[in-house]
């Protein structure tokens, strides 16, 4: 072919795509569904026990802050854990009616913001060997950021 | 040297990364998600497509069905979700293929500094943040090595990147679980996460500045 020496310096947009998916399916199977399934189990096991009742009540006047039912606060623990439980987690409630679209759209970003949290102290503070000192802040402005960005998005709502 | 052998090591941004990262904004924007005409292609939910229903009696449902619960249910979400996450991350690659990516970088590189107090240098471990977080942690370490970055600016720059780290990966993947509950456009909440990235590493800047003052005097 006349254009072969073009093609092995430039990857073909078929070639490229194919590269992602495959990415995107590996992530899929490794990644998310054994979170998105555990973080089912875990509603199914809150649900079953009488536990999110209870845990709803409790945390109802801090979700309220955000506009948020006191559910809310499941879905921030399970992302503090694993960013993909906090999504699923998130999934489930609004599946069983406990969080609307509304809802979701405010817990999202925070749901990153402070995600998957003592993973990424060791894979990227602990590679990037940051100041030992700061970890605990690290997280405690990540936090923060999640907590601040709920503000944020229901301010944000009001525009749709 | 001349810039385009300091560009060679990494990928060439020309025109056509510009016009693909723009293109790639706007289709993760849903900004065509709302027209009949033909450009609709250029909308991520019209290219995700949909699901056949189920004939059933009254209702139709895809194969999830409604009112699972647990492991099952889950499971059978997560497969529903599968063709967003291969879909995103393709055009993801596609992007960062034709130099996307690289792009943005440019583009970023002399906001470092004045946005987060840290030199543009880390560009390239930013822009792999997005997609990996082990990447840009090691690429960290190395110009901490290469006394590029200090260790304070290490500490910022490590903010930056811990709040939400893998973006892109993470939002595109996990996050697609819930694209179709929000009642915003799905570009919204990733906007909102790179503005609380920035908060976040200019209050770690704050906080570092003081202890070290704290520490001289």
């Amino acid at each position: 072919m006349a254009n072969s020496a073009e093609k092995q310096k430039r990857e073909n947009l078929v070639d490229m795509f194919i590269q992602g998916a495959r990415k995107g399916w590996q992530i899929s199977t490794n990644s998310m569904l054994p979170n998105v399934v555990m973080a089912f189990v875990v509603i199914q096991i809150l649900n079953v026990t009488g536990l999110m009742k209870i845990i709803g009540n409790v945390a109802r006047p801090l979700m309220a802050v955000f506009g948020l039912p006191g559910e809310g606060v499941v879905v921030l623990l399970s992302a503090f854990m694993s960013t993909g439980g906090g999504c699923g987690a998130a999934a489930s409630l609004y599946g069983s009616g406990a969080l609307n679209m509304t809802h979701v759209s405010i817990l999202m970003p925070a749901i990153f913001l402070m995600g998957s949290m003592l993973q990424y102290l060791g894979r990227g503070l602990g590679t990037a060997d940051a100041n030992k000192k700061y970890w605990g802040l690290h997280v405690g402005i990540s936090i923060l950021n999640a907590l601040l960005s709920m503000v944020v998005m229901r301010l944000i709502m009001a525009f749709f | 040297m001349s810039s385009g052998e300091m560009m060679h090591e990494r990928k060439r941004v020309t025109w056509v990364s510009y016009v693909a990262l723009l293109v790639a904004i706007v289709i993760f924007s849903g900004y065509f998600a709302k027209v009949t005409e033909w450009w609709r292609v250029f909308d991520f939910t019209t290219l995700l497509g949909s699901f056949g229903n189920i004939k059933g009696a009254e209702a139709s449902f895809n194969f999830r069905g409604a009112g699972g619960v647990g492991a099952r249910d889950g499971f059978l979400f997560s497969l529903s979700l599968m063709p967003a996450v291969v879909l995103a991350l393709g055009i993801v690659s596609i992007v960062e293929g034709l130099g996307g990516l690289a792009a943005a970088e440019k583009m970023m590189n002399p906001l470092f500094k004045p946005l987060v107090g840290v030199p543009g240098i880390v560009g390239l471990a930013f822009i792999t943040s997005l997609q990996s977080t082990d990447g840009a942690a090691a690429m960290t370490k190395q110009l901490f090595d290469d006394n590029e970055i200090s260790d304070k600016e290490r500490t910022i720059f490590s903010q930056l990147m811990f709040s939400a780290n893998a973006t892109i990966t993470n939002y595109f993947s996990s996050g697609a679980a819930l694209f179709a509950f929000l009642s915003v456009p799905i570009i919204i909440p990733l906007v909102v996460q790179f503005v609380f990235k920035v908060f976040g590493a200019n209050l770690m800047r704050i906080i570092v500045n003081i202890s070290e003052k704290k520490a001289v005097a």
